[in-house]
């Protein structure tokens, strides 16, 4: 809005009014469109108009003065802007706005227009003055830049979209086969837990025993796996914990304390299945032959990292490990065996004194695989 | 054991169902009946009056384990626990059950989960073990821990 004393600049020119006042000549002359209304008179018509004006709406200057300017605006002039106009128009304030509207002809432009009151010194306003500029090219690139913008929204939010419903779908895929590979090593473990009642046998009824403890260990890894909610990863100690605990209590052993050390390390997924079935064997071979005759004892599972390798060690204070068990090719030493040449871990078997410790180490990661995080 | 539980078991596997029952019995226990829909576990509940009832989520004719939970609880002075491999897909009110044992079980915690559930059903609150892979229904707990106060 003009300063409220500029208007006196105009003094110092000493310029008589009319056709030699140079502000009058320059609002003349310039490219630019401008228009004066009065809103003294009713309906705030436009009492002067400018070249400029006439050559960019198309009218000529007999259609123009004496009408209120709303003959610019047309069926698609916005009205939100127009409402705009007409409150600065109200409250006597200023106001640059894009609008909308319509040559004589009929044909649309871009109007950026600047309306600005013009008040005397008692601070009533005497006219509006506005000017006009066609910015149709910028508004159209503008409007275009903006409709690229939202159709590549628009086919992001698609693509998104696609996306999250493909990921949906593979979730449920993986919740049904995981529904499907915990129901099924469920039945294994009941079918053998059936048979094995039948078995009168007492050495087929121990290993069919020990088959139905190896397809625990499995199911309870499956069960641990999406227990948690990482389902690439596998915490050892957790897992120790389930089934030292399981083992232990099932074997009817009272006299045989259970010591846990336990420190979270988590390995792979795909190394849980032969970790379980070695740690499975190791225990369940220290509770059959450490503490024979009901012997009491102690059985101690401990799993620690070690730098980029996991330790597990199953220690007891049984009856040592007999020298023909330790060389013996039973069934339960060859799993172990190959378990290890699985994980590339290495094992060592050592006397406790008394009892026996085994201690396993396997890298953690898979081989050629990332580091530890 | 005090008393045998009446137990109705509601599974839509053979096996599983064949193994429950007879892991029951091993243990004392009377299966009043079995069922492999959710239709028929109702009907049964409301016929044999069972003190226990070990429910699957998903059941046969994609029936759900939760409707038969529902109208246990609805009936009032039933236990009800879930046995379901998709223990994930349990709210925490368990739809009224106390108590949900995840699958694959091994045969120790369904045996230390019934030991639980029978302390439930004689002798609240239970003094045994929540075995690994049992979770119970933190609404159950606090009411047993009022009963303990």
């Amino acid at each position: 809005m003009e300063q409220p004393d500029a208007w006196h600049q105009t003094d110092q020119l000493d310029a008589a009014p009319g056709k030699g006042d140079p502000f009058a000549a320059a609002v003349r002359a310039t490219r630019m469109a401008m228009i004066i209304t009065n809103p003294r008179l009713p309906d705030n018509p436009i009492v002067y108009v400018n070249d400029a004006f006439l050559r960019m709406s198309g009218y000529t200057r007999s259609e123009v003065l004496g009408h209120n300017c709303r003959f610019l605006q047309g069926a698609q002039t916005d009205h939100g802007a127009v409402a705009l106009i007409r409150e600065a128009v109200e409250a006597r304030t200023d106001i640059a706005i894009d609008i909308l509207n319509y040559r004589k002809d009929g044909t649309p432009f871009w109007n950026a227009l600047y309306l600005s009151p013009v008040a005397d010194e008692s601070g009533e306003v005497l006219f509006f003055f506005a000017s006009q500029l066609d910015v149709t090219d910028r508004v159209d690139a503008h409007m275009q830049i903006q409709q690229e913008k939202d159709r590549f929204e628009a086919e992001v939010a698609k693509r998104t979209r696609d996306l999250t419903d493909a990921l949906a779908t593979q979730t449920m895929l993986v919740h049904e086969v995981d529904h499907r590979v915990k129901n099924n090593l469920q039945m294994i473990a009941a079918l053998l837990a059936m048979q094995t009642r039948a078995i009168t046998d007492p050495a087929a009824r121990a290993a069919m025993e020990a088959m139905l403890t190896r397809v625990e260990a499995l199911g309870t890894v499956h069960r641990r796996l999406y227990q948690s909610n990482n389902v690439e990863r596998f915490d050892v100690a957790e897992f120790a914990r389930d089934l030292a605990n399981d083992l232990v209590r099932g074997s009817g052993r009272d006299r045989i304390r259970l010591h846990l050390d336990l420190e979270t390390v988590e390995i792979p997924v795909a190394k849980a299945p032969p970790v379980a079935l070695m740690m499975n064997e190791l225990i369940t071979n220290a509770l059959k032959h450490a503490f024979p005759d009901d012997r009491p004892g102690r059985l101690s599972v401990t799993v620690a990292p070690d730098g980029t390798h996991v330790t597990i060690k199953i220690a007891d204070d049984g009856v040592g490990m007999p020298v023909q068990a330790m060389e013996q090719r039973s069934f339960g030493k060859r799993l172990i065996g190959t378990l290890c040449r699985q994980l590339n871990a290495s094992i060592a078997w050592m006397t406790n004194d008394p009892g026996t410790i085994v201690s396993i180490r396997l890298p953690r990661e898979m081989a050629g695989g990332l580091e530890a995080p | 054991m005090t008393e045998p539980l009446r137990i109705l078991v509601v599974e839509d596997e053979a096996l599983i169902l064949m193994q429950i029952e007879m892991m029951l019995e091993e243990a004392g226990h009377s299966v009043v009946g079995t069922a492999m829909t959710a239709g028929e576990a109702i009907a049964l509940v409301h016929e044999t009056r069972p003190e226990l009832v070990l429910i699957d989520l998903r059941l046969g004719d994609g029936s759900s384990g939760l409707d038969v939970a529902h109208a246990v609880r609805d009936l009032g002075g039933i236990t009800a626990a879930f046995m379901t491999a998709n223990a994930r897909a349990l709210s925490d009110d368990m739809a009224g059950a106390t108590a949900v044992i995840a699958k694959p079980f091994t045969g120790t915690v369904l045996e230390e989960s019934l030991a639980y559930l029978e302390d439930c059903v004689r002798r609240p609150p239970p003094d045994a073990l929540v075995p690994a892979g049992m979770r119970v229904a933190p609404a159950w707990l606090a009411s047993f821990a009022q009963m303990r106060a």
